[in-house]
C-alpha cells in the first residue's frame, strides 16, 4: 500500500496522465482572466475619470450616515427617492444602501453616502424622518476630499510596496527565476481579478478594503509557496514524482483555501449586523481566494509543470 | 515527557489569560472614570482606575447602585459633609458640600478595550489649514489640545499625534462613549485672544500675558439673568484676570495717552476691546482712574442669551468656560481644520461586537467541520481546534498587554491571522502524513519552509499598512502580525510536537 508506484493505472495515476496531457491547455483560462482583468481595468481606468476603483467616501471625501431603523418602519424606496431628489437640489451626489436581517427579512439600517457635508446632509434627513440624528440611532462619518485624496495615494503606495516587498521574500525563498515569476504572477492575478470584479459590480472600496487587497497578498500566496516548494523539491526530501508531489500540494491547498473561504462566508451567509468596514475586508477575501484556487492550481501549477519538465527535475 | 514547546505554549496561555483577567466579571463595585484635578476628592487620594466598593457603609456593587445612592445625596452651601469611600480597599474621607467631582462605570468585564467603532464615540483627525508642522510643533499641539479638553472638563480623552506615509502629522482626538456635540467647534476654534484699546493691542491669551485666570469662587461667575426687549434672555458673566507685569505696563502706556471721554466722564475715550479670533466679543469701559496706572488685575466680561432663563444660564456658562479656556491656554499660531470627524453610535457598536461574538463562534464552528470531515480524526481536530483557539486568545493577551483599542480592522485580522494559522497547521499534518521514508522530523522541518515563507509574505504584505492612512487601519496589521507571530513561535512548534505525540 505504502509503494504507490506510477504505472499503476489507479485513479490517482488517470489523473497524472490526464494533467500531463492538458496543463498547457488548464492554462489558458487564468491567462485569459487575467488579461481580461486587465483589460476591463484599463477600459475602467479611462472611462472613469483616471481611477481605477470607486472609491467611497472616505477615499473621495463627503459624509456617511448609517441609520439605525430599529422599531420604526421607513418605506426605503420612498427614502430614498426623496433623498435624492432633496440631495439633486444642492447639486450634491448620493447613494443609499440598506442592510437588512437574513432570518427575518427586516429594514435593519440604512446607509447613506454624500459628497454633501455632514451638516447638509443630516439636515436633509431629518427633515425626511422628521425626527433629530441622535448619537443613539445614527453613525456618521466626514472626510475632507484632500484627506481622502491623500489616504487614497497612500494606500496604492502601500498596495506597491507590500507587493515588491512580497517578491523580494518569494526571490529569496525560491532563487530560481521562472518558479518566482510563476507565484508573483498568480499573486498579481490574485489582486487585479477580485479588483476588476468589484469595479463590475459597482462596489465602492473603503480604506479598510483597499487594505484587504494587501492582505490578499500574504494570504494568496502561501498555496503557491506550498506548490512550488514541493514540486521543486530542493532537498530531494520528498519521496513520488512530479505529477504526484504536485497532486499532493494540490490536495493540501484545496482544502487551506476551502477552509478560509468557509471562514469568511459566514460573513455574508449567516450573521448580519457587522461593521461595514468588516465586510468588505471579507468580501474581498472571499473573492481573492477563489481567484487563488484558479490561479494556483491552473496557472501556477502549469508554469512549475512546464518548468521541472525542461529542468528534468522528475 | 512533554516537551518543552508545549510548556512555553502553556505558560504563555495562562500569561494571556492573566493579561484579559476575564475574572473582573465576578467582581463588584465601580470603576472611577476620572477625578477632577485640585478637588477634595483628588486630594484625599481618589485616582482614576480605582474600584469603589462601598460609601458611607453602604455597599455599592454596580453603577445602578452607585447612581441611586449619589442622587439621594443632598448638600448644602458652606456646610461640608462628611463623605467616606472605600476604594481599593482603603477608606478615603473628605468634607464636600457640593455634588461629587468624580465620574464612574461598571467594572469593565476584561481587559480588552474595544475602538471606537465598537464601543461609540467620537474621532478627529486635525491639521492645521495651509502649513505642515514638525515633530515638536505637533508636540505642542497636543499639549495645547490637551488643556483645552481638560479645562472644558472632557474627560476619557485620548489625543495623540499621528504620522502618515507621506510624513505628514497629524492630531488624532478620539473621545469614547457619548460625544459632546460642540466638538467641532471646539477642535476648529483658533482661539486667537487679543486685549486692543484702539488699534494696539494690549494683551493676547497665553501664559507670557496672563499667568492667572479665576474659574470660580468669587471672582468667577454669573452676574445675573435679563430679559430681552425683543423676547428671550440673556446672563451676564464676569471672571478677573491676573496680568503679568509687562502686559499691564503696556496697558498703562496705552492708557496714559488717552483722553477723558466726553460722553462719558467717568470713562477714558477708547474702549478696551477683547477679541477672539478676530471678532469683537466685549468691550469695556476703562475707568479715569486707571488712566497710566499700571494694573494687573483686571475684570472680563461677557454674556450669553437663549430662548429662557436656563438657556441663557447655559450660554453664559459656556462662552465664560470657553474665553476662560483662551485666556489661559494662549493662542495657535495657526488655524486648525477637521481634515476628519466620525461620531459612531455606541448602540451601533454593541450590536456590531455581538455580531463579532457570534461570527467567531460560527467560524470556529465550520472551521472544525471541514477539518474534521477532511481527516475524520478527533483528536487531530480538536489539536487544530485547540491551537487555533491558543492563538485568538495569545493575541487578546497582548492586545490587552498594550492597552490596544481593537476596532473592527483589528477584529478583522485576527480572524485572517487565525485562517493562517489554520493553513499552516494542515500544511504540518499534511507534510508529516505525506508517504516517504523520511523522518517525522524531516517531515516537520519541510513544513517549516513552507510555513516561514508564508510568514514572511504576510510580514511583508502587512508593514506598510502601519503608516499608510495615518494609520486608521494599523489595527488590522498589528493584529494580523501579532497572531502570526504568535503561530510561528509559539503555537506551530507546540502543535507539530503535539502532533508528534498523536502519532505515536
Amino acid at each position: 500500500m505504502e509503494e504507490q508506484k506510477t504505472n499503476t493505472p489507479t485513479p490517482e495515476a488517470n489523473k497524472k496522465n490526464w494533467f500531463d496531457k492538458n496543463y498547457k491547455l488548464l492554462m489558458l483560462l487564468p491567462i485569459l482572466l487575467t488579461l481580461s482583468a486587465v483589460i476591463y481595468l484599463g477600459f475602467f481606468y479611462y472611462s472613469h475619470n483616471h481611477e481605477i476603483l470607486l472609491k467611497d467616501v472616505s477615499l473621495s471625501g463627503g459624509t456617511m450616515i448609517t441609520l439605525t431603523v430599529g422599531s420604526d418602519t421607513i418605506n426605503f424606496e420612498e427614502f430614498k427617492i426623496t433623498l435624492e431628489q432633496k440631495s439633486a437640489l444642492r447639486g450634491a451626489d448620493v447613494s443609499l444602501r440598506k442592510l437588512t436581517d437574513i432570518g427575518t427579512g427586516k429594514l435593519m439600517s440604512i446607509i447613506v453616502e454624500s459628497s454633501s457635508n455632514s451638516e447638509e446632509l443630516k439636515g436633509d434627513i431629518e427633515s425626511i424622518l422628521g425626527y433629530a440624528l441622535t448619537n443613539d440611532n445614527s453613525s456618521i462619518e466626514f472626510s475632507e476630499p484632500s484627506l481622502g485624496k491623500n489616504f487614497f495615494n497612500q494606500l496604492m503606495w502601500a498596495l506597491f510596496i507590500a507587493f515588491i516587498l512580497m517578491s523580494i521574500v518569494i526571490f529569496v525563498m525560491f532563487r530560481t527565476f521562472i518558479p518566482s515569476i510563476a507565484v508573483i504572477f498568480s499573486a498579481f492575478s490574485d489582486i487585479v481579478v477580485p479588483l476588476a470584479i468589484v469595479d463590475f459590480f459597482g462596489v465602492k472600496l473603503s480604506a479598510a478594503g483597499i487594505a484587504a487587497f494587501l492582505m490578499l497578498i500574504g494570504y494568496s500566496v502561501d498555496t503557491d509557496i506550498l506548490l512550488t516548494t514541493r514540486a521543486l523539491d530542493p532537498k530531494q526530501t520528498r519521496e513520488g514524482n512530479l505529477n504526484q508531489r504536485i497532486f499532493g500540494a494540490f490536495k493540501t491547498g484545496i482544502l487551506m483555501t476551502s477552509t478560509a473561504i468557509f471562514a469568511v462566508l459566514p460573513a455574508f451567509l449567516i450573521v448580519t449586523g457587522l461593521p461595514d468596514s468588516f465586510r468588505q475586508i471579507f468580501l474581498i477575501l472571499a473573492l481573492g481566494l477563489f481567484a487563488d484556487l484558479i490561479f494556483t492550481w491552473m496557472a501556477n501549477a502549469g508554469i512549475i509543470k512546464w518548468y521541472c519538465d525542461k529542468k528534468g527535475i522528475r | 515527557m512533554v516537551s518543552y514547546r508545549v510548556w512555553i505554549l502553556g505558560i504563555v496561555l495562562i500569561l494571556s489569560i492573566i493579561s484579559i483577567a476575564p475574572w473582573a466579571a465576578f467582581e463588584s463595585g465601580v470603576m472611577i472614570k476620572s477625578v477632577e484635578k485640585n478637588s477634595t476628592e483628588f486630594e484625599s487620594g481618589l485616582r482614576s482606575g480605582m474600584i469603589i466598593t462601598e460609601i458611607d457603609s453602604n455597599k455599592i456593587s454596580n453603577l445602578e447602585e452607585y447612581s441611586r445612592y449619589v442622587s439621594n445625596l443632598t448638600f448644602t452651601d458652606n456646610e461640608p459633609q462628611k463623605i467616606s469611600i472605600k476604594a481599593n480597599s482603603n477608606y478615603f474621607v473628605f468634607l464636600k458640600d457640593s455634588p461629587l467631582s468624580i465620574t464612574v462605570e461598571n467594572i469593565p468585564k476584561t481587559r480588552l478595550k474595544t475602538g471606537l467603532d465598537l464601543s461609540g464615540g467620537a474621532r478627529a483627525l486635525i491639521k492645521p489649514e495651509n502649513i505642515s508642522l514638525d515633530d515638536s510643533q505637533i508636540g505642542d499641539l497636543v499639549a495645547i489640545t490637551t488643556e483645552r479638553f481638560n479645562v472644558y472638563g472632557l474627560k476619557d480623552i485620548s489625543i495623540r499625534p499621528v504620522k502618515d506615509l507621506g510624513g505628514e502629522n497629524y492630531l488624532l482626538i478620539e473621545i469614547a462613549g457619548a460625544t459632546p456635540s460642540d466638538m467641532e467647534d471646539l477642535i476648529s476654534n483658533q482661539g486667537k485672544f487679543e486685549g486692543k484699546v484702539g488699534n494696539i493691542t494690549a494683551f493676547s491669551g497665553g501664559k507670557n500675558d496672563i499667568p492667572h485666570v479665576e474659574r470660580s469662587g468669587a471672582q468667577a461667575g454669573i452676574d445675573g439673568c435679563y430679559a430681552n426687549q425683543g423676547g428671550g434672555e440673556y446672563c451676564t458673566f464676569r471672571f478677573g484676570i491676573t496680568l503679568s507685569e509687562e502686559a499691564a505696563q503696556r496697558h498703562a502706556d496705552i492708557t496714559s495717552n488717552l483722553s477723558i471721554s466726553t460722553e462719558n466722564p467717568e470713562y477714558l475715550s477708547e474702549k478696551l476691546n477683547l477679541y477672539l479670533d478676530d471678532n469683537l466679543i466685549d468691550s469695556l469701559f476703562i475707568s479715569k482712574d486707571l488712566k497710566g496706572r499700571v494694573t494687573t488685575q483686571i475684570s472680563i466680561q461677557g454674556s450669553g442669551s437663549g430662548s429662557d432663563r436656563a438657556a441663557a444660564l447655559k450660554d453664559a456658562e459656556a462662552n465664560m468656560k470657553k474665553l476662560q479656556t483662551i485666556l489661559i491656554t494662549g493662542s495657535l499660531p495657526y488655524k486648525l481644520k477637521i481634515v476628519k470627524l466620525d461620531t459612531i453610535s455606541p448602540v451601533l457598536g454593541k450590536e456590531f461586537v455581538n455580531n463579532l461574538l457570534k461570527l467567531g463562534l460560527i467560524v470556529f464552528g465550520v472551521i472544525s467541520l471541514v477539518l474534521f470531515i477532511r481527516y475524520r480524526k478527533i483528536k487531530l481536530t480538536l489539536a487544530v481546534i485547540l491551537t487555533m483557539f491558543s492563538e485568538v486568545l495569545i493575541t487578546l493577551g497582548i492586545a490587552a498587554l498594550i492597552k490596544w483599542n481593537l476596532d473592527a480592522p483589528s477584529i478583522a485580522g485576527i480572524i485572517a491571522g487565525m485562517g493562517t494559522g489554520v493553513n499552516d497547521q494542515i500544511v504540518i499534518i499534511d507534510e508529516s502524513e505525506s508517504k516517504k521514508s523520511s523522518t517525522l522530523k524531516q517531515k516537520i522541518k519541510n513544513a517549516f519552509f513552507i510555513i516561514i515563507g508564508a510568514f514572511f509574505t504576510i510580514f511583508a504584505a502587512m508593514l506598510p499598512l502601519f503608516w499608510a492612512g495615518a494609520g486608521l487601519l494599523r489595527g488590522f496589521a498589528l493584529t494580523t502580525l501579532i497572531c502570526v507571530t504568535v503561530g510561528i513561535l509559539i503555537t506551530r512548534p507546540a502543535f507539530a510536537e503535539i502532533l508528534r505525540k498523536i502519532k505515536e
